[in-house]
């Protein structure tokens, strides 16, 4: 028996490993360990008034963290039956278009792209490579700058509260915003040729499940109340208010770790999964980019997750600037927060952050206080993905050394983006 | 003079420190090409896990008996060592309700397994090992951050404000959430050097950056008695990221 252990996970943002069991040639087990500790955030904000639990649980993640504060205000909203404005709908979409673009461009020049070309780091890739990393870097400010304007802070938004924002963005704000994503909407250009210049990685097929917010507008990371999921061949629709149906927590003989399938199947969340729930988004500059990079949908590659982000992350630009132009065109009201109004029930809200679906659902008593709270994040639902990736990557390796083994591990773990602070709420290794 | 060598680690938390060096996108390459990065695995894939360190970064709690012993060995070969952030510097979020049991809370989230997972109440860094530098904030300001690091690099000690969240909103010129609106805002207890970021967008401060020393306990009290708040919720809410017994 001989074991390859992959720890720390490197280039992700938490705590994790990998773990590979052969017998000879033969796979006998594949673990993604999850060695975060357990912040027992969920339990932590029983208690606590409504507007204190999006500033408490936006700190389960701070890459995702303007998902987790927005998911939780409309699961908020969503119990006290709070219907926000269509200029607060606008704003947060705008939010949420920064979070991917600062998350995408950090993950794939900063974490994913030094893999293809041997590097460690982008910080060694900036030695040889400087026009590529600065490149990365300017799209990851634009995002952050996003960030900054609309939700008071690229880490932890503070300006988004039940009901609304605390204050709408000033017009010159707005106008710097245009700027900036001008530059940006040629910089993505830029970013393709890139990408698609990287070395093939064609090392793991796999027919897979993808899920998705299907969302009723053309793309949306906001809004939509349903789930579908996708595969060769069979699709089925889960409301929201549902979502125990697809993460069901499965034990599995293999660990400790409890993972979601649906139906005994694991699937698929994120960018990958997003293209390809909701395809009519793949028109005109995108369908260009996404020849370029060679993106047949539906894809069998986990690999191609980094180019759906790539594709995602010159959507995001195109799509902010078309918000930041329908803001400037339409002048943005000096709105105050809805009114808050408490009341007993339950609200539960499904968004795509940037690593795919993201559930969070409370229980309120009478004076909005919480009962429960229950929080289900991308990287837990793609665990059983994960897992089931790094198995065909094992079984399709035909080298069987220890070291191309690892680092093609490694490079699907990555692929996935995923982020282990999240998923300490819902999967952990005993 | 060769480059002093850097560590730059995460315990349990976030990752919202690292996460805002990394934000500091138009001084990365300039601050990487001043110091010699060793060991930072958020970032690189290449690191030398024992070499001894002039300075080490550490974010997040210790929440497991792994992240005691992690912090210890970083400790042990680190000159200075930095805690970064709120989590770091005061326990965070994570330590609101240190007297809680955890065993059954475990269970409650992970079933009857997590009884047997390392978990421990979140302990701020000076709580397990001697901390050299202290630099608040959930996350920690970009430019305080930087600051401190040219203040380190040139041998200086760092300066930090040492008033009240408060302090930086008067000086914005905002209206008072607490006094003129009401609101149950954290600004008076609240250490300064985020310019007064939720106030000055309306929002009542949380007291993300943990509590400043020379508060006047005892007339804030009352003015929060005069607004109807009930001494229970203010309490709790002042103590959202830093626990009493940790500020102590």
């Amino acid at each position: 028996m001989s074991t390859i252990v992959v720890e720390p996970l490197a280039r992700v943002e938490g705590h994790g490993g990998i773990t590979v069991e052969l017998e000879g040639d033969t796979l006998k087990s594949v673990r993604f360990d999850v060695l975060e500790g357990a912040r027992l955030l969920e339990t932590l904000v029983r208690g606590k008034r409504y507007d204190e639990v999006a500033p408490i649980l936006s700190r389960i993640c701070s890459i995702c963290s303007a998902a987790h504060t927005l998911t939780s205000l409309k699961a908020t909203e969503n119990a006290f039956g709070i219907r926000v404005s269509p200029q607060t709908e606008l704003l947060r979409e705008l939010l949420f278009r920064g979070e991917s673009i600062e998350s995408h461009a950090l993950h794939l020049f900063l974490l994913a792209a030094p893999d293809y070309l041997n590097y460690p780091s982008a910080i060694a890739l900036a030695t040889d490579k400087p026009a590529a990393v600065t490149l990365g870097l300017r799209l990851k400010k634009l995002g952050n700058q996003i960030q900054e304007t609309i939700g008071g802070r690229a880490v932890h938004p503070v300006n988004a509260i039940p009901g609304g924002f605390g204050r709408v963005p000033a017009f010159d704000q707005l106008i710097a915003l245009r700027s900036s994503l001008m530059q940006g909407a040629s910089d993505t250009d830029a970013m393709i040729d890139l990408i698609a210049s990287l070395p093939a990685a064609d090392f793991c097929h796999s027919d897979t499940l993808f899920a998705a917010l299907r969302s009723p507008h053309l793309d949306s990371y906001y809004s939509g109340d349903e789930v579908m999921l996708l595969s060769d061949g069979s699709r089925a629709i889960v409301p929201a208010a549902e979502y125990r149906t697809f993460t069901a927590e499965t034990s599995v003989p293999h660990s400790h770790a409890k993972h979601s399938t649906f139906r005994g199947t694991p699937f698929m969340v994120g960018a990958l999964a997003r293209l390809t729930v909701n395809p009519r988004r793949l028109t005109g500059r995108l369908a260009v980019a996404m020849k370029r990079l060679k993106l047949v949908l539906p894809a069998d590659n986990p690999m191609d997750n980094n180019k759906a982000q790539a594709l995602e992350l010159q959507n995001d630009v195109d799509r902010a600037l078309e918000i930041i132009e329908q803001l400037l065109r339409e002048g943005v009201k000096d709105e105050r927060p809805i009114p808050v109004q408490p009341r007993a029930g339950t609200g539960t809200a499904i968004t795509e952050a940037p690593r795919g679906l993201l559930v969070h659902s409370y229980t309120y008593d009478d004076e909005g206080r919480v009962l429960a709270a229950d929080v289900i994040t991308p990287t837990a639902m793609n665990a059983a993905s994960m897992e089931l990736h790094f198995r065909r990557t094992v079984e399709q390796c035909a080298e069987r050394d220890d070291a191309t083994i690892s680092r093609r591990l490694q490079m699907v773990a990555r692929a996935y983006d995923p982020c282990i602070s999240c998923s300490v709420h819902l999967v952990r290794k005993a | 003079m060769s480059k002093p060598t850097v560590g730059i680690f995460g315990l349990t938390g976030c990752a919202g420190d690292q996460l805002t060096i990394l934000n500091c996108e138009d001084r990365l390459l300039d601050l990487v090409a001043l110091i010699d990065i060793r060991d930072f695995s958020m970032a690189s894939s290449l690191n030398n896990e024992e070499c001894p360190l002039d300075v080490a970064l550490v974010e997040g709690a210790v929440l497991t008996s792994h992240d005691a012993e992690y912090l210890k060995a970083i400790r042990k070969r680190s000159k200075t060592l930095v805690a970064i952030g709120t989590c770091a510097v005061w326990g965070g979020v994570a330590a609101m309700d240190r007297g809680a049991d955890r065993g059954k809370l475990l269970e409650e989230v992970y079933g009857e397994a997590g009884r047997g997972y390392d978990s421990v109440p979140a302990q701020a860094l000076h709580e397990v090992v001697p901390v050299d530098l202290n630099i608040s904030g959930c996350p920690i300001e970009k430019e305080q951050f930087l600051a401190a690091i040219a203040a380190l690099l040139n041998g200086d000690p760092p300066i930090y404000p040492e008033y009240p969240v408060c302090t930086e909103c008067r000086m914005r010129e905002n209206n008072c959430l607490l006094i003129e609106r009401g609101e149950l805002c954290c600004g008076p207890v609240t250490v300064a050097g985020c310019n007064a970021r939720c106030p000055d967008l309306r929002v009542p401060c949380v007291g993300c950056r943990g509590p400043v020393n020379d508060a006047n306990a005892a007339s804030l009290a009352a003015v929060f008695a005069e607004k109807g708040f009930d001494r229970a919720q203010v309490a709790a809410r002042l103590r959202t990221f830093a626990p009493e017994e940790v500020t102590a």
